[in-house]
């Protein structure tokens, strides 16, 4: 239960992971009286919170004020400070990875939101790397999405018509050697 | 003037001219589809009407539905914006053959402009230079012919084209069938009209623009140009005037050449006058005129001093032209930064989300023309488009400062977007220098990823601290829900903005 929670108690100390761009972050924070003592891989910096308001924090982080917004849309944290904006999301939880089928089969997702305009192949149709498979459109673009291997289509899963999210999967390919 | 006008758009233009409606007076409709119940202009507007289900082709280019909106409401003319029905000469005639005002250009100036083979030879008749090219009879066989004719690299157009769609750089003749296919595809989809035309392509160009405005009593001028130079996927990210590669006399001559090409069209209304400019040998070629307001005409407000907007209705309304070409003089430098919901990491593809929090930078010399607010949604339907970041400053250095200086200001969460790229556009040496073209963007930026790979302290220190804030000392912890789910884990509670919008 408390490793599902985003952060965990440890001392004084509360402890929080953190991942972005693929990379893990340790942060500790523990409150000091009218400051905070943060540890972050080791190194431990002091922050004051000079003001908190809704989604707008005003720190002095050192002896540096700043001001930070965030907001959260359930799975990752936006952050902005000075023109930069960063995404920090929830460590995966380290499980082992099922093995066996889907080992071959390559997933093509779709690379941005988009509305299907055209399907060129049908499920179990052997096709060459390069022939384009399905015709993507949104907003101002048009976007082919061609068979990155030679192989079979295993699975089609969409229709022409259909919206897809970004990252939701089109097509499942099969090697060459396993079709069927 | 009128009493009361419909403004057939939406997003930031929409509001751009509802603002221009309220300071004259004028009472404004708007339209809304179903993805804008409860958008900006919506909320901003007079009176609005619903006009159909979100994809475009069922809302904001239903031609008739519009005008029997415009009927309904009582309003005496249309203003389309840019985009959707903007350009549709068949629509510009329908209002005007329903009894009401289209705010813009006469059909036949449209429709004569609306064609880029039919523009080419109308400029060619007229004595304004236009790119080496081929227009005419479109069969596949006689356009590669061509093709190799002008020889490579080669620029396929769709004839009724524009904002990149049905366009293909050539560089090989092996290419050619293939890029006319797919300029062909594109050019059906986009515009129903799938014929091509052919342009020599010229590298290292300069796009530079020049705002004309006509009246109805014959009166044209020019107020000056805007070099577009910086573009991806053919579509403009930063637009600026005056041009860092002009001087007087090209200026004067591109100017003439823009009043000349709207006389040749018999143009009324604000248009603007499309030139590729060859930074060599500072020739320049006309590419197109587009027969609406354009996505940049702020810049040229600020630095000319003209509200476009205004003398549209005036123009429209038909009032005479009080403003003389000698008179007109450029004042300062202007620069727009379009901010966009989109991927410059990964080829400039469009994104979408809800608008966590969206705060507008502000100060001096800074103006923001937005479509959106906290809340609203980015969704496929349309052009992903935020808002527009515009500075005025007293010279080109100190406004790319500003320019800087308000992205910096700038807040946008919840959706991927593009305001680090356009920092570093910005702060880049050859844009300081003002020698970026057309594809400078595609050579230089190749690759380019948001400089964030490490985290600062501050940043994670913040995280921790809105985690530990909510959990150990404001926000009351409840214990877990019956499914063992953390309902009130902090990554679920959604702050700064308001839920259920």
């Amino acid at each position: 239960m408390v490793s599902d929670r985003a952060g965990e108690w440890k001392g004084n100390a509360m402890r929080y992971r953190f991942e972005s761009q693929g990379q893990v972050y340790q942060v500790a924070l523990e409150r000091r009286g009218q400051v905070y003592q943060v540890e972050i891989h080791g190194r431990l910096h002091e922050l004051e919170v000079l003001d908190a308001q809704p989604g707008v924090l005003s720190l002095r982080f050192e002896d540096r004020p700043l001001v930070l917004y965030w907001a959260t849309d359930g799975e990752r944290k936006w952050i902005s400070l000075d023109g930069c904006t960063y995404r920090l999301g929830r460590p995966a939880p380290r499980r082992a990875r099922a093995a066996g089928d889907g080992e071959h089969a390559q997933q093509i997702l779709a690379p941005m939101p988009a509305q299907i305009r055209a399907v060129y192949v049908q499920q179990g149709d052997t096709v060459e790397k390069g022939r384009t498979l399905l015709l993507l459109e949104a907003m101002k673009m048009e976007m082919q999405i061609k068979a990155p291997q030679d192989g079979t289509i295993s699975r089609l899963a969409v229709k022409n018509g259909q919206t897809v999210e970004k990252e939701q999967l089109l097509v499942e390919m099969g090697g060459a050697g396993d079709a069927g | 003037m009128f009493r009361k006008i419909l403004i057939a758009n939406r997003g930031e233009i929409a509001v751009r001219v509802l603002r221009a409606c309220r300071e004259l007076g004028i009472g404004s409709v708007a339209l809304y589809s179903d993805a804008d119940r409860r958008g900006l202009h919506v909320r901003i507007a007079d009176e609005a009407v619903w006009i159909g289900e979100a994809p475009a082709s069922q809302s904001y280019l239903n031609g008739e539905r519009i005008i029997q909106a415009a009927l309904d409401c009582g309003a005496e003319a249309i203003h389309p914006g840019y985009g959707f029905l903007a350009e549709n000469a068949e629509f510009a005639r329908a209002v005007a053959q329903a009894g009401l005002v289209f705010i813009g250009p006469p059909p036949e100036a449209i429709h004569a402009m609306g064609d880029k083979g039919r523009a080419r030879e109308q400029m060619l008749r007229s004595g304004v230079p236009v790119v080496p090219g081929y227009q005419g009879a479109d069969e596949d066989n006689l356009l590669v012919e061509k093709a190799v004719e002008i020889g490579f690299p080669l620029l396929v157009k769709a004839a009724a084209g524009g904002g990149g769609k049905g366009m293909r750089v050539v560089r090989r003749a092996e290419d050619v069938s293939d890029a006319l296919a797919a300029a062909r595809r594109e050019a059906r989809h986009a515009f129903g009209d799938p014929r091509l035309i052919l342009e020599r392509y010229i590298a290292n160009a300069h796009h530079v623009e020049f705002q004309v405005l006509a009246d109805g009593h014959g009166n044209v001028i020019h107020l000056f140009e805007r070099e577009c130079s910086v573009q991806r996927r053919h579509q403009k990210i930063i637009e600026e005037t005056p041009s860092p590669l002009l001087d007087e006399q090209l200026r004067a001559e591109m100017g003439a050449a823009a009043v000349a090409a709207a006389r040749a069209v018999g143009y009324q209304n604000a248009g603007t006058v499309e030139f590729i400019v060859d930074s060599h040998t500072r020739q320049f070629y006309f590419l197109e005129m587009n027969t609406r307001l354009q996505v940049e005409h702020p810049i040229t407000e600020l630095v000319a001093g003209v509200d476009l907007v205004h003398w549209q209705l005036r123009i429209a309304s038909g009032e005479r032209l009080t403003l003389a070409q000698a008179a007109l003089n450029q004042r300062g430098h202007a620069i727009e930064c379009r901010l966009y919901a989109e991927d410059a990491a990964n080829q400039f593809l469009p994104a979408i989300g809800t608008l966590l929090r969206f705060i507008e930078p502000k100060g001096p010399g800074v103006r923001v023309d937005a479509g959106y607010s906290s809340g609203d949604a980015i969704t496929i339907h349309y052009d992903p488009l935020v808002a527009k970041i515009i500075v005025w400053a007293e010279d080109r250095p100190k406004a790319i400062q500003r320019a800087r200086s308000a992205l910096r200001e700038t807040v946008l969460l919840g959706v991927t977007h593009n305001g680090a790229f356009l920092q570093d556009v910005l702060a880049s040496a050859a844009f300081r220098q003002g020698s970026m073209h057309t594809t400078w963007i595609e050579e230089y930026f190749a690759g380019w990823q948001e400089p964030q790979c490490e985290l600062p302290p501050e940043v994670l220190a913040a995280a921790a601290l809105t985690h530990f804030q909510q959990t150990a000392n404001g926000v009351a912890v409840a214990p877990p829900a019956a499914d063992g789910r953390d309902v009130y884990s902090p990554w679920r509670i959604a702050n700064g903005f308001r839920p259920g919008r």
